[in-house]
């Protein structure tokens, strides 16, 4: 707990950091500020933090989102709270609120004032009495003739409701679920036994509508009942307030309830972190190895080495799912590797669950930015973990992008729980690419051995035996097409963060692409690597976006990827290709990309100033070719099957 | 009046959920009398007040706590240390 004292003093470090517009001071000191959860202090970081819009923009590269709330209760009083918490995860909210129930005319209506916000997203925060109102009382007996019935009617009801939305607006949509009745006049053995008691249909319904949010494209289910059931369901509605005023939540909530909201949403903006760095001593295992031997190190079904199995077990069920686990750690590398082949038997991971290892004197910095290369993956990607304050100090200072957990030396029991807590690899979606990634990586390694070996570049190429085949972006699937949009930052031309519904207008326009490349070599699969959106005006084909995964450039992939852009354009009518560059912090490695294809800047008229460079070629005189060392398939969307090609 | 006459922790709380200066906060500063201070407010300020001294207000009493003296009467009622 903040004492007053305490409490001033972060205010008025606050509004210094405010008043000299220095962004990282402001939320440093509001994040401690704010654990008091007092409202006062919430309105007064709310306040600041508005007041610094720009400044967390350019400083921080805080994301500016409108946000449309459609609701059936209170909101207003948790409208400082969501916005403060966004910001200390680096979202900066613009938030409008509708009127009570009306949220069809609002959704629905292209003249309603939803529609005139233009939002990036819409929250829908309805309760059970908005969404099944009939249900209580035919759940009251228990054995309920017409749950099943009512059931089926909400779940219609709310899919037309998000899929007519969906058809004429692509802002991204957050439904929470409905916090299960606690007290019913079943009591608690009525509503666990009985089948249709209020407390199993609504958990059935929620479930319902999670399915329902997996088949709207751009769609997350916010599980509201998952934190009331975490942080106690008596504590989490004030009754008093509800009856009174609507409030959906008790005002102690208020914090819970909002980081829970913007843990959820930002899985709609932002892609997970790919990598978890992890130490060896007193994080991985109990002990430092160079002291306790191999022997001496705690690990296995006893306590305290089962708190490190535990988060050994965690870190293998992140790695199932594509999370790319490394060692970094100060130790003799040697030492390490008999201490994995003696404790085999008492560890969850070997040192094959590891993309790479760093076990060395070096600085672990160092470590890190190697890390980085090798693996062809930005800073913000990575996640570290290490039990000394220090070595986390040293990080934070030096790569302010990578997350930094410190491992809770004293209470190891907590090392899942503080992993857990950290939203940075939540994902609402997981696709095949992504269960795969660990052995495409590795693969990456051995390429790179390879590559060592090989005379010169295009011998090395042709020896891969690279095969692309190109699919349809709603084929791919389109979640894939979406998540390569939303992350890929180097090799991406224009850095447009489409949805799935705009990425679905390419393919239903006339002379429109929307083609994803999808990349094996004789190492392995690399999965849907590549995205091109062009759609054809006049005579010209304009390329809207194209990207690549960062790891696959530099293989003649991407020219492989315009000359079909190229060919599929000439097919559809089109005389020239128009390539668009717009620079970013980041894609500096695709900067002359189509000069580099012969293409010729667009001396620039006066139109619209921009961002935008652009760049022309004659596709009748000078089509781009494919380089000779890639074999094509699949040129056309339906001549073969994804499962065909890659049964294997 | 001035802003003297009511008690600092109540003043602050005020101040910074009706987003104005402390010395505005005087006893007889009512809803209507700031911009800000709308029904929404209001609201945000009673859960405010009701978890800075541990008390809750009648919900009925609620809409009739409309000034800062009201508001200060109240608490007093309610046993809390201002």
């Amino acid at each position: 707990m903040l004492s007053d004292s305490e409490r001033q003093d972060l205010r008025r470090r606050i509004k210094d950091a405010a008043s000299r517009q220095d962004a990282g001071a402001a939320v440093k000191f509001g994040r401690e500020l704010l654990a008091s959860g007092k409202p006062a202090d919430v309105m007064f970081c709310a306040s600041a933090f508005g007041g610094i819009a720009d400044a967390l923009k350019s400083q921080m590269g805080t994301r500016r989102l409108k946000m449309y709330v459609v609701r059936s209760v209170t909101v207003e009083p948790i409208l400082p709270f969501l916005a403060t918490e966004a910001v200390l995860s680096n979202y900066a909210l613009d938030l409008q609120v509708g009127g009570y129930g009306s949220y069809v005319d609002e959704m629905l209506n292209p003249q309603s004032a939803l529609a005139k916000f233009e939002p990036d997203a819409v929250l829908v925060l309805l309760d059970l009495e908005e969404i099944a109102g009939r249900l209580p009382e035919l759940c009251a007996d228990g054995i309920g003739a017409g749950v099943e019935e009512e059931i089926e009617e909400c779940l219609a009801r709310m899919a037309q409701l998000l899929r007519s939305f969906r058809s004429g607006n692509s802002a991204r949509i957050l439904l929470q679920g409905l916090v299960v009745p606690d007290q019913t006049s079943l009591g608690d053995v009525g509503d666990a036994n009985l089948p249709h008691s209020l407390a199993n249909a609504v958990l059935q319904l929620n479930q319902r509508l999670a399915a329902l949010c997996r088949t709207v494209s751009d769609c997350v289910f916010f599980d509201v009942d998952r934190l009331a059931a975490r942080y106690g369901r008596a504590q989490w509605r004030d009754a008093r307030m509800f009856l009174a005023s609507r409030l959906p939540v008790s005002a102690d909530s208020f914090r819970t309830y909002s980081r829970g909201l913007v843990r959820s949403f930002s899985t709609l903006f932002r892609a997970p972190c790919k990598v978890l760095c992890t130490d060896l001593d007193n994080t991985l295992w109990g002990g430092v190895l160079g002291e306790d031997g191999p022997e001496g190190i705690a690990t296995g079904s006893a306590f305290p080495g089962n708190c490190y199995l535990d988060y050994q077990k965690y870190l293998k069920q992140l790695s199932s799912r594509g999370i790319l686990l490394a060692i970094v750690s100060k130790n003799n590398e040697a030492d390490v590797r008999d201490a994995f082949q003696i404790r085999a038997a008492d560890l969850a991971l070997s040192l094959d669950n590891f993309v790479a290892t760093k076990i060395s004197w070096n600085e672990k910095s160092d470590s890190i930015r190697e890390l980085a290369k090798e693996l062809s993956l930005g800073l913000d990607s990575f996640v570290f973990v290490d039990d000394n304050p220090v070595e986390c100090e040293a990080i934070r200072q030096q790569f302010p992008e990578v997350a930094v957990i410190e491992a809770p030396v004293e209470e190891p029991w907590k090392l899942v729980e503080v992993l857990a807590e950290q939203p940075f690899f939540d994902a609402a979606i997981v696709t095949d690419d992504d269960v795969n990634r660990l052995n495409e990586y590795k693969a990456q390694a051995q390429r790179a051995v390879l590559a060592n070996s090989a005379g010169n570049r295009d011998e090395f190429l042709a020896s891969l035996g690279i095969v692309c085949t190109f699919q349809s972006a709603l084929q791919a699937p389109l979640s894939r097409a979406v998540q390569l949009l939303a992350k890929t930052n180097q090799f991406n031309l224009t850095t447009r963060r489409h949805s799935a519904a705009e990425v679905e207008e390419f393919t239903s326009a006339a002379g429109g692409q929307a083609v994803v490349v999808r990349v094996r070599d004789r190492f392995g699969d690399a999965g849907v690597v590549g995205l091109a959106l062009a759609r054809n005006q006049g005579d010209s084909c304009y390329i809207d976006s194209l990207l690549l995964s960062c790891r696959v450039i530099g293989r003649g992939i991407e020219t492989a990827l315009l000359a079909y852009l190229g060919e599929h354009a000439l097919r559809n009518g089109a005389r020239q290709l128009v390539g668009e560059f717009i620079p970013t912090k980041k894609n500096a490695p695709c900067a002359s990309f189509y000069s580099d294809h012969g293409f010729v800047k667009r001396v620039s008229s006066e139109e619209v100033p921009s961002d935008s460079i652009f760049y022309e070629l004659d596709l009748t005189a000078s089509a781009p070719a494919s380089p000779k060392w890639i074999t094509l398939e699949g040129n056309e969307s339906n001549e073969l099957s994804a499962s065909a090609v890659f049964s294997s | 009046m001035n802003s003297q006459q009511v008690p600092s922790s109540l003043r602050d709380i005020l101040a910074d959920i009706l987003e104005i200066s402390p010395e505005q906060v005087t006893p007889d500063l009512s809803i209507g009398m700031v911009e800000s201070w709308d029904s929404f407010r209001h609201l945000q300020a009673i859960l405010a007040i009701e978890g800075e001294y541990g008390v809750q207000f009648d919900p009925q009493r609620i809409p009739e706590l409309t000034s800062v003296s009201l508001l200060q009467t109240e608490l007093e009622k309610k046993g809390a240390t201002l």
